[in-house]
């Protein structure tokens, strides 16, 4: 029994992977709580593709590729909540408008012959192919983020639940989410890095929403939700070792069929009676935000 | 000004814009008002389990994806139903799980090959009679449901708490909308690619939104803002020979981010329109295009070799378009006008053949070019399997697995020519001999043969010589000049073919073992007598992902086989391979040259070069970096 837990760990690349996915787990894991309150899972998603025109200026510049991936994606997050803020209904719309146009900007600059080949797959990497350098940015970018969020977590609360009383209190609701979204932007630079960008979503998103579910209080759901993160992190590393299956989906899945079975014990759980229900009422401001003229039927 | 629009490829694409902005401006308009964009986003990428079971099984890819997206509609509304506050998190659970169930079959249940990442990603400029009959039933499907509809849908209206009191019915009508949706982006996709479906259905809707509150003013706005800024676009993406989908996109964008700003600065909203036109006016003179007619042959090419081959060939007597160039990656390439117009023109077009450049086909039919095409892998001398490669290494006794194509050489040993090589050869096929499967070496009727054939040079003999042919054929007054070209180059693969045997057998038969990042080189180590041990990634794809279980394995394979190093690949991320070396010790420092040459001024810029770098690295590695190959290659 040892021997089984023990064996895949002999390993290097499995024990890299295992390490990475605590690390990320542990930041990711918090994050995600604040992206799915927030419901700015389609920013999580797709800030990935705001690396592309940022490495290809990086490439024609001659500067470090890192750095113009790092601008790209922060670029990405900032011009998101301002359109948000600004030009749009809804933050799923401002996601389109600001992604879409940047990646197709970096297609065309993409074009000047200048471009290195495979330049997109360079910033992105692969579960088993995580370096000791990486695990050490992971750790890195873990607390700072932590920190950051630590230090403004009554700001995102405040905003997060009720902008309008955040607003009285002096709270600006758009610096707040630009705020949000650029830890977010960094959580994932970071993670496409060693992870991919498929498995970055997944552990941003399926640990918070599947600890959402089962708890109505925002302390015990972050740490449900790093807990979520790790374990079934680690469990898809073991799945993908004995049944030989692709490593970051194998996590991928784990991770989304714990979200199912938390839906699965939320449903159960729901038929006894509850003490209290005040959580779910609870939606971002960036999503609600209308700042357009209202509309009228016609 | 109007002179882009001559073309009749180009002309086309006007047309499908044309009748697809009616769909994506009127659907747009509802996924802007109800924020819907995440979903729409989301339904389109998830069709990727679809494209690799289509591709697995043999079904039309349009199929899958219209499936896959029936699929997730139907999860995502029920899954959304149940806990509106989560919309958000179960349509992007939902995407992820799609997505790691795609990755899962392309890599273990498949094998799936490099093109299953494009086989539904349609160009503006390549378009069939299936895509416009596609773009006019979206249309046709848009506005009968928006006018059965639009009424029930506003019924909910934008503020859905109230909405569900009021109307418990609407669920059936929300559900019609997100089915719509489906419809309206796959049908976006195949015909006119990935990057359009946004710049399409959500950009321009939005920048409707920001000056109107009346919705028929929104709908009506946004199919011509749609068919305004794709015609826009097309026009800019002829004159600057840009793909039109990127551009499109950015105009799109550009558009919305003036409008953004003249509302942020009110009273001077007839200036920054006066702004909007004088910056896209400006963008577009930035180029013009100069036409030269020369009289020569024209000919395109679709991959880097191939463009190699023929310029060696036809020398100055022929205007060669090579259509992927070294710095564009095949899975995201999208033709450009030009690519498109060298097509239409030529008189022969070279293609590759297999996996790797099937859209050729496609780009001939649809650029209503009557060239004639020359695959110049319907007949070679060697052709190995290309689903025999892909197996896992579960344990030693699979080895032979990959050895398999071994078999291959025996039967093509009277075809080959380079005499002193097959003496090597031949030792090395007995020495292997057990490990051999029974499989045969040429590919039987409907099996895919493995497409990186330039890798032995037997086979660019042949492909030189059948290149000769074709260009004798439509150009018969430079027959002799093409002849002797060909002669000369068949003369240097040859003897480059000789110095590389020389150079392998100089390696002891038992330390010939490599592991390479993705079977790019079956044709190589069967030629040169080298056996490859493993494999990282298990599929062609990008998406492939290797296990841990199988890596582990690997690992130990380089271990007990003392393979001294792993190959990673000029176009593919080098991390897997890093990581192999780590913890093995074997060396990743040589990178080989797969699918496509290296740019100018590279070690790799022509076909000799990278071969002869190939062979380099290889013996580099194999003998731990004791001793390359010196080559003398022009």
């Amino acid at each position: 029994m040892i021997e089984w837990v023990t064996e895949p760990l002999s390993h290097g690349t499995t024990l890299r992977a295992l390490v990475e996915i605590i690390l990320i787990g542990s930041v990711s894991g918090v994050v995600g709580c604040w992206v799915v309150l927030y419901e700015i899972s389609y920013s999580a998603e797709s800030l990935a593709h705001g690396l592309f025109p940022g490495l290809v200026a990086a490439a024609l510049l001659g500067l470090p590729l890192l750095l113009g991936g790092a601008a790209g994606i922060i670029v990405t997050a900032l011009l998101i909540a301002a359109v948000a803020r600004y030009a749009s209904d809804h933050a799923d719309t401002a996601v389109a408008v600001v992604v879409t146009s940047l990646f197709g900007f970096g297609v065309l600059l993409a074009l000047s012959p200048g471009t290195p080949p495979g330049i997109q797959e360079l910033l992105f990497g692969d579960l088993l192919g995580v370096t000791d350098r990486e695990l050490f940015a992971a750790a890195a970018i873990a607390a700072v983020v932590l920190a950051v969020l630590w230090l403004s977590h009554d700001r995102l609360m405040a905003i997060g639940f009720d902008s309008g009383s955040g607003r009285s209190l002096g709270l600006r609701p758009g610096a707040v989410s630009a705020l949000l979204l650029t830890l977010v932007a960094a959580t994932i630079l970071v993670g496409v890095q060693s992870l991919g960008n498929l498995l970055v979503a997944a552990t941003v998103i399926a640990p918070a929403a599947a600890a959402r579910l089962l708890t109505h209080r925002f302390a015990p759901m972050v740490l449900l939700s790093v807990g979520i993160a790790i374990g079934a992190g680690v469990a898809g590393l073991y799945v993908s070792y004995y049944a030989k299956t692709a490593a970051g989906a194998s996590v991928a899945g784990c991770l989304v069929l714990a979200y199912v079975g938390c839906a699965a014990i939320s449903a159960l759980a729901r038929r006894a009676p509850r003490p209290h229900d005040g959580f779910r009422a609870a939606a971002g401001p960036v999503s609600r935000a209308a700042r357009s003229p209202k509309l009228d039927p016609s | 000004m109007l002179e882009p629009f001559s073309s009749p490829y180009v002309q086309e694409g006007l047309v499908e814009i044309l009748l697809l902005s009616v769909a994506a401006g009127l659907i747009g308009s509802w996924l802007v008002l109800r924020g819907l964009a995440f979903y729409s986003h989301a339904v389109g990428t998830a069709s990727f389990p679809g494209l690799v079971l289509a591709d697995g099984i043999g079904f039309p890819a349009a199929l899958g994806a219209f499936g896959m997206a029936g699929v997730f509609t139907v999860i995502s509304s029920l899954l959304g139903r149940a806990r509106r506050s989560t919309v958000d998190s179960v349509t992007a659970l939902t995407l992820v799980a799609c997505m790691a169930a795609g990755v899962i079959m392309a890599s273990d249940v498949f094998s799936s090959g490099a093109n299953v990442d494009t086989l539904l990603f349609g160009s503006l400029l390549a378009i069939d009679s299936g895509d416009v009959m596609l773009a006019a039933a979206s249309a046709v499907v848009s506005i009968l449901a928006v006018l059965l509809l639009a009424h029930r849908w506003l019924a909910k209206g934008f503020d859905e708490g109230a909405a569900g009191s009021l109307a418990s019915g609407s669920r059936i009508f929300d559900f019609a909308l997100m089915a719509v949706v489906a419809f309206t982006v796959i049908a976006t996709l195949s015909a006119v690619g990935a990057l359009l479906v946004a710049a399409m259905m959500v950009i321009p809707a939005a920048t409707v939104r920001m000056v109107t509150s009346r919705l028929s003013t929104l709908q009506v706005g946004s199919v011509l803002l749609v068919a305004a800024e794709g015609t826009l676009g097309l026009w800019l993406s002829v004159k600057t020979d840009a793909p039109p989908g990127a551009t499109i996109a950015v105009v799109s964008g550009l558009v919305f981010a003036i409008v953004a700003f003249a509302r942020a600065v009110r009273p001077s909203r007839l200036v920054a329109s006066a702004l909007a036109l004088v910056a896209l006016g400006g963008f577009a003179a930035g180029c013009g295009s100069g036409d030269d007619d020369s009289g020569k042959v024209k000919v395109a090419a679709t991959t880097t070799q191939v463009a190699d081959f023929v310029a060696q060939v036809g020398g100055d007597e022929i205007d060669l378009t090579g259509i992927l160039k070294p710095n564009t990656d095949p899975h995201e390439y999208e033709p450009r006008p030009s690519d498109v117009e060298a097509v239409a023109d030529a008189q022969i077009v070279f293609q590759s053949g297999g996996h790797l450049d099937e859209w050729a086909d496609q780009l001939v039919d649809d650029s209503g070019s009557d060239a004639t095409v020359v695959n110049l892998s319907a007949d070679l001398p060697v052709e190995l399997h290309g689903g025999e490669h892909d197996h896992e290494h579960e344990g030693e006794e699979d080895h032979a697995d990959d050895h398999a194509d071994e078999g291959a050489h025996a039967e093509d040993e009277h075809a080959s020519e380079g005499a002193e090589t097959e003496e090597g050869h031949a030792e090395e096929s007995e020495e292997h001999a057990d490990e051999h499967t029974e499989e045969e070496g040429h590919a039987h009727e409907g099996e895919e043969i493995d497409p990186h054939w330039w890798h032995d040079p037997v086979n660019v003999v042949a492909a030189t010589e059948e290149v000769e042919h074709a260009l004798a054929v439509a150009s018969p007054e430079n027959a002799d000049y093409f002849q002797q070209n060909a002669d000369a180059y068949v003369a240097q693969v040859k003897q480059l073919q000789r110095q590389i045997a020389q150079c392998v057998k100089a390696v002891p038969a038992g330390e010939r073992k490599i592991v390479t990042d993705h079977d790019a080189f079956g044709y190589f180590t069967n030629r040169f007598g080298i056996e490859t041990v493993g494999t990282v990634i298990p599929a062609l794809t990008t998406q492939a992902q290797p296990s841990a279980g199988d890596l582990a394995d690997l690992e130990e394979t380089i271990r007990e086989e003392n393979v001294e190093a792993v190959f990673p690949e000029s176009s593919v991320s080098p991390k897997l391979a890093e990581a192999l070396s780590r913890d093995t010790g074997a060396a990743a420092d040589y990178t080989l040259y797969g699918d496509t040459l290296g740019p100018d001024g590279s070690d790799g810029a022509t076909w000799l070069e990278m071969m002869a770098s190939n062979a380099n690295n290889i013996v580099l590695g194999m003998t731990g970096g004791e001793r390359g190959c010196e080559f003398e290659v022009s």
